[in-house]
């Protein structure tokens, strides 16, 4: 819909980690900046850029939002966990083995993560996925019981207690050098999304990749509560028209993305429209029933315990009111 | 002088905007920003200082947002990085290696091969300093170690000291080239570009680099003839390569375990030290006062690193929050001139900086701006690495300001003017150039080896 | 004066922590099938109190670098006068520095944060470290400042030039050459 004329809206936007990623070419770059400029007949300006190009790690991005430096921010929840621990129960490691659960979980969360992050002068309007966050190895392995002993790179705490939980061993290096230390066995296997893993060249130095989706890197649009609010209340309503249409492409796009990244990774052309194809294609490990059920007992056993220690027994109760009864799994017992 | 060239650059691109965009150009508020800091460096103010200052007055008069709100971060977010962490660790392996002495070791058994070559003990200078590159990261560190151990030998020899102190200079330029350094690892820090890959790349130009400077060698050998000292016996000849060991021992540490899979390039920094420290023991130098004297000279000179890049991050946030880099890379972009026109007048701006700036704060500074240029341009950003760091140590023993070429004028036994140092460094300098040209003409020089490795 | 010389000792030790600790995550890691799991954000820790508290001690030795090709060469009282204005600017950005920092600790209070390491350390205490350090550095700043204001007025430019002129070639030269002193000592 349109925007009658007005007074002009100049917005800074700072989302996704690299401007190459698809979430920002397909979704950002056409809806947020391109879309909007358009039909608000050039009247709300959206000036778009990336963490990369803004020097900015990922992990201080509400606080980027709170100091007003942006209007709107982007960044992967385990990120901000640091700052606001109640993100982290969004998106942990075995929660949703399929993209649908993450959605539902994403959407009964989104309110109640508000109420905290709220304090600190910064709202999600949206939760979206990146592409599902797989295993990926230099050696051959058919299923998670292999990973036992070898040395797994993870990023965040919830991965951590999983890899712990599963007898691997956890090792952090910063996401640039994790190309060199698989070419070369500093690490065996790594844990990132599929589109991401293709993107870093990563079929060059692994074998082999698994198609279950640990976790999904659920990612959310904040805004800035004291801009949103000033806001001229047809641009409000304007902008949540935006808002919504980017959900819905991103949703679809977290689809698509996971499927394309394993077929570009693993050769198939005719599957590979999103990302790049690889030029060493490597297997595809399938998901077993032993993994799927290896996933939801480190979840209930080791994941979920870890969250609640570390996020508080609210955040316990929370995840028992809100996302025990679509996940099927209670903190606590 | 970069606050000047950033300020003009900002002119640049706001009057490009507003020939394209028809706004209004603060150029008064500009010239005003570059005259203030022509008086500032003037007056010799501190450079993070300059950078820093530069940036709260290009927030207070571009930017409508509270971006102090932010400035803790921005600080915050370089200092804690884990990649920089291998700066002070480089810095303390050398402090170790240059107060145990292990250095002058390594000169005295290059000497015993190397002597009766035409140029004689010029080429130890030049292979020893090749050597402590292997395993130090950085250029001064080399310079300092290794011109203190040699400077001696030449003290009432027939030498022509302005070759000598040249050679030295020059060994010490490669510090940073060869791997491991400094440079790459802020390069691969800025740029996201892997280090390891870096190094692999910087190894045929290192080589190259080095060749070339034998070249210089050997043609003032010849041209300069001087007797040769008596041959030895092979068997001593073979003994004195026992002093290698200790220098080779840690090259394989610190090189072999990035390579081997053990440690990450911030990773072996550390193990390099540890070793370095190693060696010291077994050579029962350990000592407390050994210690306490390198942990305090890796203290400040990491603080003087650090605070640049207090001004420096600085700097750049609130360059990037008004957008000068998008601004500028598409400007530059936008020219009608074909890329390596556009490749030749980055490095030549990298040339003219070097004049007169310190290696380290060029690559902070530029870097971010002409990185985005470099990759819309189709250049490969590993290749760029090896470019820019090659230009960094150019930048070090160019005349008039150079630190490597300081250190070494400040450490010659028998006093004379700088201008020795300045003349004597000049054919390597033109040696360094040529390469820097042919790797321009045959950018596979870098990118063939990471080619075949990757 | 003597704090800040403690202060950067401390920091100098501290990195030879730091490449003990990294070496021995690296052997734990190869070797024994462990490893911290915290290594990065405690070693980037370290660096930044280690750059923090080293910088008043630096400050003190005259080795921050500014571009000083054209100040040597002017009479000794402008020269006295420019160190002063010099130091001055340095101060302001110094207080900035401090201001932010001070300001980040608060804010990272406010969110009561921890960061994403297994230790989940509670990033006001490594902030709060850094912080202190430049809050010293100000000080040293200002102790500089008021000593050199002194005798600029008790018409003493001489003094003020060797508290804040850059170091000459003889002091980069006798460090130099204690060095190479210190490696001899042990084979005579
Ligand atoms: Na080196
Ligand atoms: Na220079």
């Amino acid at each position: 819909q349109g925007l009658p004329p007005g007074p002009k809206v100049s917005v800074v936007a700072v989302t996704q980690p690299l401007p190459t990623q698809p979430q920002y070419t397909r979704v950002d770059v056409p809806l947020l900046r391109e879309q909007t400029a358009q039909r608000s007949n050039g009247r709300v300006e959206v000036q778009l850029s990336t963490h990369a190009e803004r020097n900015l790690s990922g992990t201080e991005l509400v606080r980027l939002v709170r100091s007003g430096q942006a209007d709107i921010a982007a960044a992967t929840l385990t990120t901000l966990s640091g700052d606001v621990p109640i993100l982290d129960g969004v998106d942990l490691a075995g929660l949703a083995p399929g993209i649908d659960g993450a959605k539902r979980i994403a959407e009964a969360m989104l309110p109640v993560v508000n109420r905290d992050l709220e304090r600190f002068g910064a709202r999600l309007m949206v939760i979206y996925p990146f592409p599902a966050q797989v295993v990926w190895c230099r050696q051959p392995f058919s299923g998670l019981a292999e990973l036992k002993g070898r040395k797994v790179r993870t990023f965040g705490n919830s991965l951590v207690d999983f890899f712990t939980a599963l007898g691997a061993q956890p090792v952090s290096i910063g996401f640039p050098e994790v190309y060199s230390a698989l070419e070369r066995g500093v690490v065996d296997c790594a844990i990132t999304g599929t589109g991401s893993g293709v993107a870093a060249r990563w079929p060059e130095v692994t074998t082999h990749v698994s198609n279950l989706p640990v976790s999904w890197a659920l990612a959310g649009y904040m805004v800035n509560i004291a801009w949103w609010n000033r806001l001229d209340p047809q641009v409000r309503s304007f902008l949540e028209g935006t808002f919504r249409e980017i959900n819905d492409k991103q949703w679809e796009l977290g689809a698509a993305a996971t499927r394309d990244g394993l077929d570009c990774a693993t050769g198939k052309a005719e599957g590979c429209r999103i990302h790049t194809l690889a030029t060493r294609p490597i297997t595809e490990v399938p998901a077993t029933e032993a993994d799927r059920a290896a996933l939801r007992e480190i979840l209930e056993k080791s994941v979920l315990p870890g969250f609640v220690k570390r996020c508080g027994a609210r955040c316990g109760e929370v995840f028992n009111q809100v996302i025990a009864p679509i996940a099927g799994v209670r903190a606590g017992g | 002088m970069i606050a000047v060239v950033f300020l003009l650059l900002l002119l640049a691109a706001a009057v490009f905007a507003a020939v394209t965009g028809g706004q209004t150009v603060p150029v008064w508020e500009i010239l005003a920003l570059t005259g203030v800091f022509l008086l500032f460096f003037g007056a010799g103010v501190y450079i993070a200082a300059v950078l820093g200052l530069l940036g709260i007055l290009i927030g207070l008069t571009f930017s409508d947002r509270p971006w102090w709100a932010f400035a803790g971060q921005t600080l915050w977010g370089p200092s804690s990085n884990f990649v920089l962490v291998a700066v002070p660790l480089f810095l303390l392996m050398g402090e170790i290696l240059l107060r145990a002495g292990l250095s002058d070791r390594l000169y005295r058994a290059l000497n015993v091969w190397l002597n009766r070559l035409p140029g004689g003990l010029l080429h130890t200078n030049i292979a020893s300093c090749a050597l402590f590159s292997a395993i130090s990261g950085s250029s001064v560190a080399t310079a300092a170690t290794m011109g203190s151990v040699a400077l001696p030998y030449f003290r009432d020899s027939a030498y022509n000291q302005r070759m000598v102190l040249g050679s030295l200079a020059a060994g010490g330029a490669l510090g940073n080239l060869i791997p491991p350094g400094i440079t790459f690892i802020i390069y691969g820090l800025i740029t996201e570009t892997s280090v390891g890959a870096l190094y692999i790349a910087a190894l045929l130009p290192s080589i190259l680099v080095t060749g070339l400077f034998i070249l210089v060698i050997l043609a003032h050998g010849l041209t300069h003839r001087m007797d040769r000292p008596p041959p030895l016996p092979l068997g001593m000849k073979l003994r004195a390569l026992l002093g290698l060991v200790p220098t080779l021992l840690l090259m394989l540490l610190v090189l072999g375990s990035i390579y081997a899979g053990f440690a990450t390039p911030t990773e072996a920094a550390a193990l390099g030290a540890v070793g370095a420290a190693v060696f010291a023991a077994a050579e029962g130098k350990l000592t407390f006062r050994l210690l306490h004297a390198s942990a305090e000279a890796t203290a400040r000179n990491t603080a003087l690193l650090g605070l640049i890049i207090f001004g420096a991050y600085l700097l750049n946030y609130l360059l990037t929050t008004i957008n000068v880099p998008q601004a500028l890379a598409g400007f530059i972009g936008g020219m009608p001139l074909p890329p390596w026109a556009i490749m030749a007048c980055i490095l030549a701006l990298y040339l003219a900086l070097g004049t007169f700036m310190e290696g380290f704060s060029m690559i902070i500074t530029t870097v971010p701006v002409v990185f985005p240029i470099v990759t819309a341009l189709g250049y490969d950003p590993i290749w760029f690495g090896v470019m820019v760091t090659m230009l960094v140590e150019i930048a070090q023993i160019s005349p008039p300001d150079g630190t490597v070429m300081y250190v070494l004028q400040g450490m010659r036994p028998k006093p004379g003017p700088i201008t020795d140092v300045f003349v004597g460094v000049t054919p390597f300098l033109a040696a360094y150039l040529l390469a820097v040209v042919l790797m321009m003409i045959w950018p596979e020089i870098a990118l063939w080896l990471p080619g075949v490795m990757g | 004066m003597a704090l800040a010389t403690a202060m950067a000792y401390v920091a100098g030790w501290n990195y030879i922590a730091c490449a003990l600790f990294i070496t021995f995550d690296v052997v734990a890691r190869s070797l024994l099938g462990f490893s911290s799991a915290a290594t990065i954000e405690v070693t980037g820790y370290m660096l930044a109190g280690g750059i923090a508290w080293g910088l008043a001690h630096t400050l003190a030795r005259r080795a921050h670098i500014r571009v000083d090709v054209w100040v040597n060469r002017l009479p000794l009282r402008l020269r006295a006068v420019l160190h002063l204005v010099s130091l001055l600017l340095l101060g302001a950005f110094a207080v900035f520095c401090a201001w932010s920092a001070a300001a980040l600790v608060d804010e990272s209070l406010l969110f009561d944060a921890h960061d994403n390491s297994a230790l989940r350390i509670p990033l006001v205490i490594p902030q709060g470290i850094w912080t202190f350090g430049i809050i010293a550095f100000c000080l040293m700043i200002t102790v500089l400042a008021l000593e050199s204001a002194l005798s600029l007025l008790l018409g003493r430019p001489a003094e003020l030039d060797a508290l804040l002129g850059s170091r000459t070639l003889e002091d980069e030269t006798e460090e130099a050459l204690e060095a190479v002193q210190m490696a001899r000592e042990g084979t005579r």
